[in-house]
């Protein structure tokens, strides 16, 4: 099981701070489809991801018990 | 005023050494909104030699509850937004020589204006315009410090050329449509908090302290209390053309710029992003609605009124601002609804 965290704005989209997904052995950008799918976000495309707190680009793979985050760039000034 | 940087001189980091090397350095700041009045004002008072500061835009009343170098009479002179700052600042600190240019911040100004720089702070409310920083950045060597904030969040991370990673090893391509402070909001605390970490990492690069500066690239929530930290140690792409072994400086070229054109005889500006993802319509419909716009549209396009601001947004990205034959003016609008 792996654990993914919305933050900034995918969270109030998502409407969770977190959910338990199984994803060990998906790439990063699979997982982006999947919970975009999931959970009706639409903008996953250009966050940014991180796997233990470390960035992880989209072609990573997730291991079992990875935590996984979605972290929105943010443009605001 | 011998005393006037006691405080500073005293924290051991910095000390009588650091003073002087800050009193020398050149810091460049792009956009005097939120995070420009704030980084500008840190800056001023810290003794920089120099400061130069520019910004497209004026002042207006919605500006007031967080940018903090400018009044209600600043508001009332219609004044630009780096015409006010330089009055300000001059009065916070005369030693500090201060450059407020009043424009727009181009790939071929940024080029001209990086002359001499130490440092570049980001205070800018776009992706395309933090793009030609990171280029620009790269291609002279120049240290620059990322920072945006919106609603209760706000983020940074500090660009080391040869060094760190570079923004464009992070994004690899510009986003659209994130929330700006003109459609999610904003509140005073996430931007000082953006704010405290651009100047943090500033007094260190300033000073020289390399070993302190941030690796980590943070973000936080203000609101909901969240604060992360994340390891970038492996985020450095050797295929960027930004800042990789064989750098092209991509958005320092035209074709990855936005498009502006005056339509003749129409009072209206076209704005045409570059290779846009598109723009989900009937969630921009939404926020403009929850702002007071009245919308129209069908799946292609929709259409904004509010007062005298009217603008048409099509499903690609590109925009018709309708009301203004100002190019600076009509990509502010345009940037400030979507980013
Ligand atoms: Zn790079």
């Amino acid at each position: 099981m792996n654990k993914v965290l919305f933050f900034a704005h995918l969270r109030d989209e998502a409407g969770v701070e977190s959910a338990e997904i199984e994803a060990a052995g998906k790439t990063v950008a699979q997982l982006k489809e999947i919970v975009a799918e999931t959970y009706k976000l639409g903008k996953l495309d250009s966050a940014m991801a991180a796997i233990n707190e470390e960035f992880a680009p989209n072609e990573e793979v997730i291991q079992e018990g990875d935590v996984i985050a979605f972290i929105p760039p943010v443009s605001g000034g | 005023m011998s005393t006037r940087y006691s405080r500073q001189t005293l924290f051991p980091p910095i000390g009588k050494e650091g003073q002087e090397k800050i009193s020398s350095k050149h810091v460049l700041i792009i956009g005097a909104g939120a995070l420009g009045s704030g980084n500008a004002e840190v800056m001023t008072r810290a003794g920089v030699g120099k400061l130069t500061i520019i910004d497209r835009d004026y002042v207006e009343a919605s500006n007031l509850q967080r940018q903090q170098l400018y009044t209600e009479q600043d508001v009332a002179d219609k004044l630009p937004k780096a015409a006010a700052a330089e009055k300000r600042l001059r009065t916070i600190n005369s030693d500090v020589e201060i450059v407020a240019l009043i424009g727009d911040a181009t790939p071929e100004k940024l080029a001209e204006l990086a002359e001499g720089v130490d440092l570049i702070l980001d205070s800018t409310d776009n992706f395309e315009t933090r793009m030609a920083i990171n280029d620009i950045a790269q291609k002279y060597k120049i240290p620059w410090i990322y920072g945006a904030c919106v609603a209760s969040f706000g983020m940074s991370f500090t660009v080391i050329p040869g060094v760190t990673p570079c923004l464009n090893c992070l994004l690899k391509t510009v986003p659209i449509q994130g929330l700006t402070c003109d459609t999610g909001g904003i509140i005073g605390p996430a931007v000082q908090m953006a704010i405290a970490h651009q100047t943090a990492e500033a007094l260190k690069i300033l000073v020289e302290d390399w070993e302190a500066v941030r690796a980590s690239f943070v973000s936080f929530d203000l609101w909901r209390n969240q604060y992360t930290s994340m390891k970038m140690g492996r985020a450095k792409d050797p295929g960027c053309l930004s800042c990789g072994e064989h750098p092209e400086y991509p958005y320092l070229s035209a074709e990855n710029m936005t498009k502006t054109t005056v339509l003749c005889g129409r009072d209206t500006v076209q704005i045409r992003p570059p290779h846009s993802e598109g723009v989900d319509l009937s969630d921009m419909a939404a926020r403009l609605k929850a702002l007071g716009y009245e919308v129209k549209g069908n799946p292609y396009l929709l259409s904004a009124e509010m007062d005298e601001n009217r603008f048409v947004l099509f499903q690609d990205g590109r925009a018709l601002i309708h009301g203004t034959k100002d190019l600076a003016q009509a990509k502010s609008i345009y940037n400030r609804l979507l980013g």
